[in-house]
């Protein structure tokens, strides 16, 4: 069943320097919600300055002309609102959850920022020093992180998705101002984003207030081109890691579609049969039945370019990662080689269909939800009928998409030893 | 202006039995909710059984006398729901959304789960070897690793509140299906609990629906049980600073905790201890933020938390900086929040802390989610709706006095602190030296 539009009046606009604007009124609760996406995440680096993109997430709050240092979050926290930011590989996401009353506010201090924002080495310095501290947090000392990086590194061996989207700590400590200045102005013009505000705020003078604020704010150059190129992967590729854990780890990932591909939704569909609830297939097999995992997880998310479907196994202390791996292949076999039962098939859908709706209760989400559909879809409408497209899928399509990913010379597989690296 | 925020239409109801019945309104999106809150929660974990609440809990859909484990998940995911089953301190709570048409499957499920289980011997032998694993897993996490010494220490050794809720694996190794059947039957009573739905109808006619189902359910409650009453200690008496270092090899960044006895959740100050909190630690502007991860750049996350459970809490100091620096990080802590135990917060900061809490107040309330577990929590804690219908106002009257007068009360480093630190013992121990008497322990121990 397809949202109704009309339960979804988005207004669309776009002002003359090329700034989306997408609004959406709620006026159920005293709260909006303000993202602003720029079409820009660490696909858009290249090997020296891996992390720029996240780096400069974090410089983004170190003040501008009208607002100085520490003035941000200050104001905004003042006016009853909260700020934060997030940067994948494909897009970097700015936004704010405020008391409706504090929109002049908010929209002040993001078309300032984008106009205006001050770079100094000072702050650099800071922020590098915090960035390095998320990476040992994130990365160096968890199993995941680092798993994921290694994961990234073996999948593409051209593509930008090779390296994490935090950076490589010797590149983090590399960048330089100059780099950050010539970062900003090539990516973060209006004409490279897309804002997208839901909640308690009058479509009117909304509009009228994005337009001067934001309509001063020069369009920027054309976007360097990204180095999308991938060779075909001929074989299986693995990479070790010891570690002082207590438990072994496996993380596999394929290379599969990118997020306009229709066959992203039927990997949607797939990733909720095999990790979805108790019920699914790699938890039911590889956790409750043959107890060889504590948790079998599959992440598969849109990716402007052809992106990865992992499979995460934390095994069992002193499970053989032999045998996990082989029960993971059956499954995926299993996959390629029987058609899904209808109740499974539906099941997977349902699962979809209500996280999707769930993802819409709140104005954070509703606006999350519009503007990723602009920039991995191009349009906020997908989101209507993404219900309607999911209910098409068939079990035959599933298999389809099943056979061309999962082939076994298409595995890229990382395995976590405990134990310490040998000097 | 920030005003009071309406709560949506809703209706409660106290049945003879001791069950509330609570039933919000909520249009919008065609969806519905429901969350079944028992006193089932870990302060009531026997004696040497810690972890047996959550144990139980998670067994609920291990199978029921209607039908085995793995229908029962089809049954739940087939509507594409979650059932959620969270224990805290208190309580046990199963939850799930489904689309609003299957409302009625929905109750009958939940149900059926709750009242129903079978505890097989095959299904409790499994899940307490998966439950094992998973604590030893946990290992691998410094942060979860200090959540679960900071309960245990803060607390001290004797108090209901004193153990993480996945209990420990000493004790979850005993647990056989006689443990699980008489929690179950002891705790899931309908004295003390709640039964919520949020949907899209009327809430007299959602209340009129689950009275319909409990009435259909009446028999499979179990029958009533005495319980033991617990005892709630006085939390340790304040004494120097101590620290306890949990040795995680090969570690290149430390993960610190100070602890020290907070205020419950009931306690009338509560706008007091927030609005307070977030001037020390609670907000991205707040004093600690800006003394260690803005000016220092010492760490990516600084903060404050209130662990506030319903008859006592702890003020948790929380952060994470790399080896080198772990010593500056401490002291930088312990001397802002030292001088704002004495002095509390400036009439900016208090003011920026009031408006930053009741101009996002409403955020909560958004999901079906979460306006369920807001209001089921302020009926079951005893605090009543006004603590959320008038959040706001109070919020915003708290005054710099009191603000004053409740900062030494809340600080994390307030006499009697303990320090948490999960990082390399040899460098944790060299980067104390001088600070206070070190206690060296295992990860084995917080398993």
């Amino acid at each position: 069943m397809a949202l109704d539009p009309k339960d979804f009046p988005v207004e669309e606009h776009a002002l003359p320097n090329g700034l989306q604007i997408r609004l959406l009124q709620d006026r159920s609760l005293p709260v909006a919600t303000l993202y602003s996406f720029f079409r820009v995440g660490s696909r858009n680096e290249r090997p020296g300055i891996t992390g720029i993109s996240h780096l400069f997430e974090h410089m983004m709050f170190n003040g501008s002309r009208k607002y100085g240092p520490k003035e941000f979050d200050r104001r905004l926290e003042s006016a009853g609102g909260s700020s934060n930011a997030y940067t994948s590989n494909d897009l970097t996401a700015y936004y704010e959850d405020f008391a409706s009353d504090a929109l002049p506010l908010v929209l002040d201090l993001e078309a300032d920022r984008m106009a205006s924002l001050t770079i100094d080495d000072a702050s650099l310095a800071r922020e590098r020093e915090v960035v390095k501290e998320e990476r040992r947090f994130r990365t160096d000392n968890d199993i995941d992180g680092m798993m994921d990086e290694a994961l990234g590194a073996l999948t593409f061996l051209a593509h930008p998705y090779r390296w994490p989207v935090i950076g490589w700590m010797t590149d983090i400590e590399a960048i330089t101002r100059q780099d950050c200045e010539q970062y900003f102005r090539t990516y973060y013009a209006p004409n490279n984003c897309t804002l997208v505000l839901v909640g308690d705020f009058d479509g009117k003078s909304a509009l009228g207030l994005i337009e001067r604020l934001y309509s001063p704010i020069p369009s920027g150059g054309r976007l360097p081109p990204v180095p999308t190129g991938e060779p075909a992967q001929k074989g299986e590729r693995r990479a070790v890691i010891r570690y002082p854990s207590h438990a072994p780890a496996v993380l596999v990932g394929f290379r599969g579609p990118h997020g306009r591909d229709p066959d992203s939704l039927v990997l949607d569909l797939i990733e909720a049969a095999l990790s979805s609830g108790e019920g699914a297939r790699l938890k039911r097999a590889l956790v409750y039945q043959q107890e060889l995992c504590v948790d079998a997880h599959v992440f598969f998310g849109w990716r402007v370019d052809p992106g990865p479907f992992e499979v995460s196994l934390k095994l069992n202390p002193g499970i053989d990662p032999a045998r996990a791996e082989s029960s993971l292949w059956a499954e995926l076999s299993r996959l390629c080689d029987e058609p899904m039962r209808v109740p499974e098939l539906e099941r997977a859908k349902n699962l979809v269909r209500a996280q999707f709706l769930r993802g819409l209760q709140t104005s954070n989400g509703r606006s999350h939800t519009i503007g990723q559909m602009e920039v991995m879809l191009g349009t906020w409408r997908a989101l209507l009928d993404l219900p309607d497209r999911y209910a098409a899928i068939t079990a035959a399509d599933v298999q389809r998409v099943a056979r061309k990913t999962f082939m076994p010379h298409r595995r890229n597989v990382v395995t976590l030893f405990p134990g310490e690296v040998e000097p | 202006m920030i005003a009071d925020v309406a709560l949506p239409p809703l209706a409660i109801e106290k049945l003879p039995s001791g069950l509330t019945l609570l039933a919000l309104q909520k249009r919008g999106l065609p969806l519905f909710h429901a969350r079944l809150s028992l006193a089932a929660g870990a302060c009531e974990d026997p004696r040497g059984k810690a972890g047996l609440a959550q144990f139980t809990v998670d067994l609920l859909r291990r199978g029921t006398r209607r039908r085995p484990a793995q229908d029962v998940d089809d049954l739940i995911e087939s509507m594409g729901a979650h059932l959620s089953a969270d224990v805290s301190m208190e309580e046990a709570a199963l939850a799930l959304t489904v689309p609003a048409d299957l409302a009625d499957r929905a109750l009958d499920a939940l149900l059926e789960v709750a009242l129903e289980p079978a505890f097989e011997e095959n299904e409790v032998s499994s899940a307490r070897r998966r439950t094992v694993a998973s604590l030893q897993s946990d290992l691998d996490e410094p942060s979860t690793v200090a959540a679960r010494a900071v309960v245990t220490l803060g607390y001290g050794p004797t108090h209901p509140y004193a153990h993480p809720t996945q209990g420990w694996r000493r004790d979850v190794e005993t647990f056989r299906p006689e443990d699980a059947r008489g929690f179950h039957a002891t705790r899931c009573q309908q004295n003390g609990g709640l039964f919520a739905v949020v949907g899209q109808d009327e809430p007299q006619r959602l209340l009129s629906m689950l009275r319909q189902k409990l009435t259909q359910w009446q028999a499979s409650w179990p029958g009533p049980a005495q319980r033991q009453p617990l005892h709630f200690s006085a939390l340790p008496p304040g004494e120097g600073l101590r620290a306890v270092v949990v040795h995680k090899p090969d570690a290149t960044q430390a993960q610190v905790r100070i602890v020290a006895p907070g205020l419950p959740r009931t306690t009338p100050r509560y706008a007091e201890a927030v609005v307070t909190n977030t001037g020390l630690g609670g907000g991205f502007t707040s004093l600690l933020v800006d003394a260690i991860r803005v000016d220092r750049g010492l760490s990516y996350s600084v903060s404050t938390r209130l662990h506030m459970n319903r008859r006592a809490g702890l003020s948790v100091f929380s952060s994470f900086t790399k080896n080198e620096t772990l010593r500056e990080l401490i002291d930088v802590a312990l001397e802002k929040m030292r001088a704002y135990a004495a002095a509390g917060p400036s009439e900016d900061a208090l003011d920026k802390a009031r408006r930053y809490l009741a101009g996002l107040f409403p955020l909560g309330l958004e999901s079906h989610e979460a306006l369920a577990e807001q209001i089921a929590d302020a009926i079951l804690d005893g605090v009543g709706l006004d603590h959320l219908a008038k959040y706001r106002s109070r919020v915003l009257a708290v005054t710099l006095d009191q603000a004053r007068s409740i900062a030494g009360e809340i600080s994390p480093a307030r006499p009697g602190a303990q320090l948490v630190v999960v990082g390399e013992a040899d460098v944790a121990r060299r980067a104390l030296n001088g600070l206070c008497p070190v206690d060296v322990r295992q990860l084995d121990e917080f398993a």
